[in-house]
């Protein structure tokens, strides 16, 4: 089975107080077990030539429920400072704006679409699904 | 104002045919603008005596909203393979994911619903924080 590694740093010399770093390491695996992700759609790259609302980057009917582990990956790929991107699960369940730059990365139980909406035109993404072909 | 970075690397040998490695920066600024984020909590650590069903962990009305540019980190400390965190937004609990030992999540956050987490267990340690800005852009 594939071993694949998430790594997180954060880092900030002045956000507090003293100086901050932190680093975790996760090994992406099956629910449950130490089996790790067997699938990967690829990291996905859009230019999206007009706004867009509620589009569908991640379908819920793909993947398994359940008891899986599954993970999303976005990026807003985009310059400058002010064209966001509205990361939300189906049904306007609003995750958060995702600034040029800014990426996310979270555990994704398929049961909802996962949504994107852009406010302005030449907006840019990527993104990757990492999941396990069947539920644990 | 603070500067502050996240960075995500993913890599495998062999979850495709070609080796994945991917490295991205994020420098965290209020929304909108190229200032960074004034706001840290600090990395939260606890250890619940019993399983915890919808407990609050970043509540929304501690944050400025829509026009924001917060990021929340969650991360379940457990050791093992099994004991879950159940990741959810909202008063109806909509879930988002499991997090399993050794998982982390980082995202952006609104402001206008709760993060609420459910443990599969008891004697589960999670940790999670929250890098915000203290007014709307």
């Amino acid at each position: 089975m594939a071993t694949t590694t998430a790594t997180f740093t954060l880092n900030s010399s002045d956000v507090t107080g003293h100086p901050f770093t932190m680093t975790q390491t996760a090994t992406l695996t099956k629910a449950g077990g130490s089996t790790g992700l067997d699938e990967f759609t690829g990291i996905t790259s859009r230019t999206y030539a007009a706004a867009q609302t509620d589009t569908v980057i991640v379908a819920d009917s793909i993947y398994s429920v359940a008891a899986s582990s599954h993970k999303v990956y976005v990026r807003n790929t985009s310059t400058g400072t002010s064209d966001y991107i509205l990361v939300e699960l189906e049904g306007n369940v609003i995750i958060g704006r995702l600034y040029p730059g800014d990426w996310m990365f979270i555990p994704y139980g398929g049961t909802l679409d996962v949504q994107v909406t852009t406010i302005a035109t030449g907006v840019t993404i990527e993104y990757g699904v990492f999941s396990q072909s069947a539920a644990s | 104002m603070a500067t502050t970075t996240a960075t995500i690397s993913i890599s495998s040998a062999d979850i495709t045919g070609d080796p994945l490695n991917l490295t991205k920066t994020a420098t965290l600024t209020k929304a909108g603008t190229d200032t960074g984020l004034d706001q840290f909590t600090g990395v939260t650590t606890v250890v619940y005596a019993a399983a915890q069903t919808a407990t609050n962990i970043v509540p929304n009305g501690t944050y400025t909203d829509t026009t924001v540019s917060h990021k929340v980190y969650i991360k379940n400390s457990a050791t093992g393979t099994s004991d879950f965190v159940t990741v959810e937004l909202g008063g109806s609990n909509t879930l988002m994911g499991r997090l399993y030992p050794g998982d982390w999540c980082f995202f952006p956050y609104d402001g206008t619903l709760d993060v609420d987490i459910d443990t599969s267990a008891a004697g589960m340690k999670v940790e999670y924080a929250v890098l915000s800005q203290s007014v709307a852009s």
